[in-house]
């Protein structure tokens, strides 16, 4: 508005809301992943392909919302936590929506069918596994606003801290289901084809649970670098 | 011919005084509103009131400095100073208001001082007094209180920020702590409102001042000064409010206190040394004081950079828009 002068300069971007925004995306990706790999096992192509077009677009604009981040975070901006490790943390949670995305294009490459019921039913508790590893980390996420509003309080650190081993623990279960699975798989009479393709959504899918790990990790130094 | 031009003078002091009111006031209390610790209503109410007071009671001192202590106005014709209070009322705000329109963050009390300066440097072109004549010690004493008003800003704004966060925000629930600041911004913001008023008035005043020679300044023109301010805020002031204050709603009610009472006890300490300083940049430096406590999510320090820019510009720019129309003033009349 013309004819005004006002402080508002002083007043920098902040990236924080745009960072819980991409958490959410990740949440969303991956419990559509779920939603899929149930189509997969029903065999219902329509489905598979709508829900990939989904995840697709969510990791498209969850990479514009990581692009605006990155321009917006300039030098001249002081933030509570250190610049590089705010950038570093969200390359972190960039990952987890971007192994999203690769699995929802894999449940595409081939129809698969006759999958042995038990390994079935560890595919299903490894996603259920995901999603709840990635619920814990959008509450991690959820901190950021009590952070700043505490401006960083003993307590609410302790509490972070707390929540990131939780994290972690959740993604050693998933290496867990995820060693158990890797033997059913290579143990089974699968069409070799099929053992190749799952054994790939299996690595991908601990690959999203790595990336969670690791980004929790990221937002704990970040928080703690201060 | 004199009575002309005092009339004159009194008009571009009262738009003087309503753009502060428009936009200074209007900044300094926008913080209250961001942090929804006062109604729009509320802050027009005491803004009018409490600036007024300020401007009436307090705002002798730095009047005084900018209408008697830069231009040796003893030693000039009471014609000379008539022309040369117009001059410089109407260049500080014709710059203010270009500058503005630019959205440069310039400061009034930088405009007038420098328009000041300018009428100076006129008389001594003229060989109506000498060079050395010109108070440049004074001139040296305000330029220094321009830089150290937004540290001391900062600096206390940083202390206060972080005995607020070491010793409530660590201990006590965050929205209760939030709740009972609520109140206490209150009155910070009289605080703010009282201190502006004192020391911007001068920024509006101090011109005419000039014209009434070594006597005291009447109480009148502190009066018309302060009303002014009160109107501008008034009528221009509550979208400036809004404006800014819808912007910066992350200045909750502690982080507000601490930059209000930052601010306030810097400029009100200024207005006690009779020293014209900027209200604005002061909050800018309390706001960053603030940040540097890890109170905010974000402060974006090139606004600093933009500060110095405009502080470079607007002496001379405001100077030599005095000596323009200064010289067109002496050649028509």
């Amino acid at each position: 508005m013309r004819f005004i002068r006002s402080v508002t300069d002083v007043f920098g971007y902040s990236p924080f809301k745009a960072i819980h925004q991409h958490s959410e995306y990740c949440v969303i990706a991956i419990d559509l992943l779920v939603d899929q790999f149930e189509a997969f096992i029903r065999g219902d192509k329509k489905e598979i392909f709508t829900l990939e077009k989904e995840i697709d677009d969510l990791e498209h604009d969850a990479d514009k919302i990581k692009a605006e981040i990155r321009t917006n975070v300039t030098k001249s901006l002081r933030l509570p936590v250190d610049r590089h490790d705010l950038l570093n943390f969200l390359t972190f949670q960039d990952q987890i929506i971007n192994y999203t995305e690769h699995v929802c294009h894999m449940f595409t490459y081939r129809e698969t069918k006759n999958i042995e019921n038990e390994i079935e039913k560890k595919f299903r508790q490894l996603l259920y596994k995901l999603n709840d590893i990635i619920c814990k980390y959008e509450e991690l996420i959820d901190h950021v606003a009590s952070l700043i509003a505490t401006s960083f309080s003993k307590k609410e650190i302790t509490d972070v801290l707390v929540h990131v081993s939780k994290i972690e623990h959740a993604e050693h279960e998933c290496d867990t289901v995820q060693i158990e699975l890797h033997k059913l798989l290579l143990n089974s009479n699968l069409d070799p084809m099929d053992v190749i393709l799952l054994r790939n959504i299996l690595i991908h899918l601990g690959e999203i649970a790595n990336s969670t790990a690791r980004a929790a990790d990221a937002f704990r130094t970040m928080i703690l670098g201060r | 011919m004199i009575e002309i031009l005092f009339i004159l003078t009194l008009a571009a002091s009262a738009y003087m005084a309503w753009n502060i009111g428009a936009n200074d006031a209007a900044n300094s209390m926008a913080t209250s509103y961001g942090s929804k610790a006062l109604t729009l209503k509320q802050i027009i109410f005491i803004a009018s009131i409490l600036e007024f007071c300020g401007a009436f009671f307090f705002g002798s001192r730095v009047t005084k400095t900018v209408g008697k202590g830069i231009v040796p106005i003893h030693l000039l014709d009471p014609h000379i100073v008539a022309i040369g209070a117009l001059a410089a009322i109407l260049s500080a705000g014709i710059w203010v208001t270009i500058a503005t329109y630019y959205h440069l963050p310039v400061s009034t009390s930088h405009s007038i001082v420098g328009a000041m300066v300018g009428f100076g440097l006129a008389a001594v072109s003229e060989n109506l007094i000498a060079l050395e004549s010109i108070k440049w010690g004074v001139l040296y004493k305000i330029a220094l209180s321009w830089i150290v008003s937004p540290l001391a800003g900062a600096i206390l704004a940083f202390i206060v920020f972080s005995l607020i966060r070491v010793l409530i925000l660590s201990k006590l629930d965050v929205d209760r702590v939030e709740g009972v600041f609520r109140y206490l911004q209150v009155i910070t913001a009289c605080y703010v409102a009282f201190a502006h008023g004192s020391n911007d008035v001068a920024n509006a005043v101090g011109p005419i001042s000039a014209t009434f020679g070594f006597s005291e300044t009447p109480a009148w023109v502190l009066a018309l000064g302060g009303l002014g301010i009160a109107i501008g805020v008034a009528t221009w002031g509550y979208r400036v409010i809004e404006t800014v204050g819808k912007k910066i709603t992350e200045l909750t009610p502690t982080r507000g206190f601490s930059a209000e009472l930052a601010t306030a006890t810097t400029v009100i300490s200024a207005s006690y040394f009779g020293m014209p300083i900027s209200t604005t940049h002061t909050l800018v430096g309390s706001v960053l004081g603030v940040g540097f406590a890890g109170g905010l999510a974000s402060i974006d320090l090139s606004v600093v950079k933009r500060i110095i820019y405009s502080w470079v510009l607007t002496i001379p720019a405001a100077a030599m828009l005095t000596i323009s129309i200064y010289t067109l003033l002496v050649v028509f009349l």
